[in-house]
């Protein structure tokens, strides 16, 4: 049986402490006399090939057991949402990939939401369908990342080799697209930069049938390996009303059992219109976890099968020319065009006064972008909405009272992106 | 939105949506407008409904919506600059709730300090000291209210608008202009 | 795999037989040859370079056989992402905490010179910190191009210049 102490923490953050074993150790339970004796301070990271980039954590340890966790954050902070306001709309686009940078189109995504909501202006059907498409390529892509590096964490090599072989494939359909691997900019505010080739839908269309196969493979190696299960089966518990208060979305919600997925509840580009299921877990564990990410890779494969199977013709661009420039052809015969392609790119576009904040599912939960527009060409305000930033912040939740090594399982688990975290 | 060009968008008087926005604007406000009668209500271009309040009204209002509205699910904290307006930080916090699936925005303006709202939602913890970091704004209740971004012996909160991008110039005029005053707005 | 010692003449090795000349030969191979990085990935870059080590681009097969957490164990920093005002200090840490000879390859342009990024949280380019053999460009640089930076490097501490 669990036993819960609530207490406040060493920063002062509230915390409860959970621990199955009733002889574990806690700073509450050993006298003032022994601690200084017993307790040893350390610190894990910045530098740290298992913590996801460079977050630190402050630890208490009694021996093995993590008596305090404090994460120490900011040492990737770029001072991107004030780089923001210096440049126009569309140069912001291109610091939007690096911020999640495991999920740079459902960054791309989020922003271009926000700036055509304060523009209202029409999407073609074809970018809407594509832009469907590319973020769950993006999310099976980040999910791959999450396998393999977390495996890697574990002591599971292979399992680092086989996503990261499956990944360069989708890296190299991204380049097909866009030119670039991770960091496209392809889905500009009122479409997407460029059309997407039928070769390449083929190809996508083939990668899709591959996986299903890959993840069964993935699945072989690790869900009923008596290893992984042992390190993974009620590590790092978080339930699902904690999981609520404490601002938590994505899969670590749903594996605490909270049914909440923005793509179902507050839908966007059409997610209403596809069938998918949001999948949820019952014992929010990192086992739940692990389950939670496997299966929305493959409902992420439905979703792109649809989205291929529907895929109409037409543009790929809004024909609101204060959005997007005039095709190239037009600009020889029309001086409007001409005018207007002027324009967008030496002053920008300039969304009308407002403010957006439109969040999407991004593989980590509730990404969205708060723009602030004053009705120039640069945004006053732009802030990132990350959902790693509160997701970490439950560690300390989890870890305390456990082992230092489950420490490195929950984490993993987490899956935080410190450029999410710090941008 | 009637908000004339070349104001920011957090002016006060929030000006209401017309009739295109779904749901119906009295539907999405009513129940804020029998809970907080003398608070200032509006929508936004994206469809949230923002309640103003004073700072003093600020713990009761967000403990209102948690524990009457069911607003139980913290989102964000941010704030917003405006140096041509006194006072000149406009904070924004968003909720939303589980069963309606829908977020509300509430908005405080300040100029210096406003009551930590940790109590009610531990997750702020974090939110509230990056705003302390970055804008300065002082949380007054907060259990550990240090920097959390930038190094700890920084000087200067990076957000406000008075504080320069930074870096260093490159040679292309545009460019020197623009990280000499770190205004690009002419 | 680069062997001074059968490209040369042996008129060259005659004059080249100097007392040592062998043993700083087979050191500079065997440095070049197994370039053992720290694990100093920071940020978007770290994922390329953790793509150069996968399958498709395996950075093994030039020396790179294990990514060392410890830099007391490593001869490589491979500064792959954005440097900020925050971890400057942790990095050149890291750095002295390496025993000599060692090599740094600026991996991207944040880690080059402060790339998309020219603002007050970041550090304009690791040279400022440490000293860089190798300038990578590329936001992120390719796998392949990493490989073509550590195979830059491996030529230039063959030869004796680094």
């Amino acid at each position: 049986m669990a036993i819960h102490t609530e207490r406040t923490g060493m920063d002062g953050d509230p915390t409860t402490v959970r621990a199955t074993n009733p002889e574990v150790r806690t700073s509450e339970t050993i006298p003032p006399t022994e601690r200084k004796r017993n307790l040893m301070k350390m610190n894990l990271g910045p530098q740290h090939p298992s913590t996801h980039g460079v977050l630190r954590l402050e630890l208490e340890l009694d021996g093995e057991t993590v008596v305090t966790c404090n994460p120490i954050i900011g040492y990737l902070h770029t001072g991107i949402e004030k780089t923001f306001e210096v440049k126009t709309y569309l140069h912001g686009l291109t610091l939007t990939d690096r911020m999640d940078y495991l999920n740079p189109l459902g960054c791309n995504l989020a922003y271009c939401l926000a700036i055509e909501k304060l523009f209202e202006c029409e999407i073609p059907e074809r970018a809407t369908v594509a832009r469907v498409l590319l973020a769950e390529l993006t999310r099976i892509n980040s999910h791959l990342v999450w396998l393999g590096t977390g495996g890697l964490d574990l002591g599971a090599t292979s399992i680092m080799m086989y996503c990261f072989r499956e990944r360069e494939k989708l890296l190299d359909l991204f380049e097909w697209m866009s030119g670039a691997r991770m960091m496209t900019s392809f889905i500009r505010p009122g479409g997407l930069a460029d059309d997407l080739e039928p070769a390449l839908l083929v190809a996508i269309g083939e990668f899709l049938d591959d996986l299903p196969a890959r993840i069964d493979e993935y699945e072989d190696l690790l869900t009923e390996n008596p290893l992984f299960k042992e390190r993974l089966i009620g590590i790092g518990v978080l339930n699902g009303d904690d999981a609520i208060t404490l601002g938590v979305s994505g899969p670590i919600l749903r594996a605490s059992g909270v049914p909440h997925d923005l793509r179902k509840s507050n839908p966007y580009i059409g997610y209403e219109t596809y069938d998918f299921d949001a999948i949820v877990g019952q014992n929010g564990d990192c086992y739940d976890r692990y389950k939670v990410r496997i299966a929305e890779m493959r409902e992420s494969i439905k979703i792109c099968k649809q989205a291929l199977a529907r895929m109409p013709g037409g543009p790929v661009k809004t024909a609101n020319r204060k959005v997007m420039p005039p095709p190239r052809e037009e600009l020889g015969v029309s001086m409007e065009a001409l005018i207007h392609h002027f324009k967008l790119f030496t002053e920008g576009i300039k969304p009308p006064a407002g403010e957006v904040y439109l969040p999407v599912e991004s593989p980590r939960g509730e990404l969205g972008f708060y723009i602030v527009s004053d009705g120039s060409g640069q945004p006053a305000r732009v802030h990132y909405r990350g959902p790693s930033y509160a997701n970490l912040q439950v560690i300390s939740r989890m870890a305390e009272g456990g082992q230092l090594a489950d420490l490195i399982v929950i984490i993993a688990s987490i899956d935080p992106v410190l450029g999410d975290v710090d941008r | 939105m009637t908000t004339p060009p070349g104001t920011l968008g957090a002016a006060p008087a929030e000006p209401v949506v017309e009739e295109a926005a779904p749901p119906a604007l009295p539907a999405l406000l009513a129940p804020f407008g029998d809970a907080f009668p003398v608070a200032e209500l509006g929508v936004t271009q994206d469809g949230i409904a923002s309640i103003r309040v004073e700072r003093d009204g600020l713990l009761s209002t967000i403990r209102r919506l948690r524990d009457e509205l069911g607003y139980i699910r913290f989102i964000d904290v941010t704030a917003v600059d405006d140096p041509s307006v006194d006072p000149r930080f406009e904070l924004q916090y968003l909720l939303y709730t589980m069963a309606e699936h829908r977020w509300v925005r509430v908005r405080v303006e300040t100029g210096e300090s406003v009551p930590s709202i940790t109590d009610l939602f531990p997750a702020a913890n974090w939110y509230e000291r990056e705003v302390f970091d970055l804008f300065g704004i002082h949380f007054e209740g907060h259990p550990k209210l240090v920097r959390i971004m930038m190094p700890d012996d920084w000087v200067g909160h990076p957000l406000r608008k008075d504080y320069p991008i930074g870096g260093e110039p490159v040679d292309f005029t545009v460019t020197r202009a623009v990280y000499a005053t770190g205004d690009r707005r002419g | 795999m680069h062997l001074p010692l059968l490209d040369q003449t042996p008129e060259q090795r005659a004059k080249d037989a100097a007392p040592g000349f062998m043993l700083t030969k087979l050191a500079e191979w065997s440095r070049d040859t197994s370039l053992w990085p720290v694990t100093f990935g920071l940020a978007c870059c770290a994922i390329e370079m953790m793509a150069s080590t996968a399958a498709s681009y395996d950075l093994a097969r030039f020396g790179s056989e294990v990514f060392r957490a410890s830099p007391r164990q490593a001869d490589l920093m491979i500064v792959s992402g954005r440097l900020t005002q925050k971890m400057a200090p942790v990095m050149r840490e890291v750095y002295d905490q390496m025993p000599d000879p060692k090599w740094v390859i600026a991996m991207g342009d944040c880690a080059s010179c402060g790339g998309v990024f020219n603002n007050y949280a970041v550090v304009q380019g690791v040279d400022k910190i440490v000293p860089v053999d190798v300038y990578l460009p590329g936001c992120p640089p390719r796998p392949e191009a990493l490989i073509d930076s550590i195979l830059k490097l491996k030529a230039e501490i063959g030869k004796g210049k680094r």
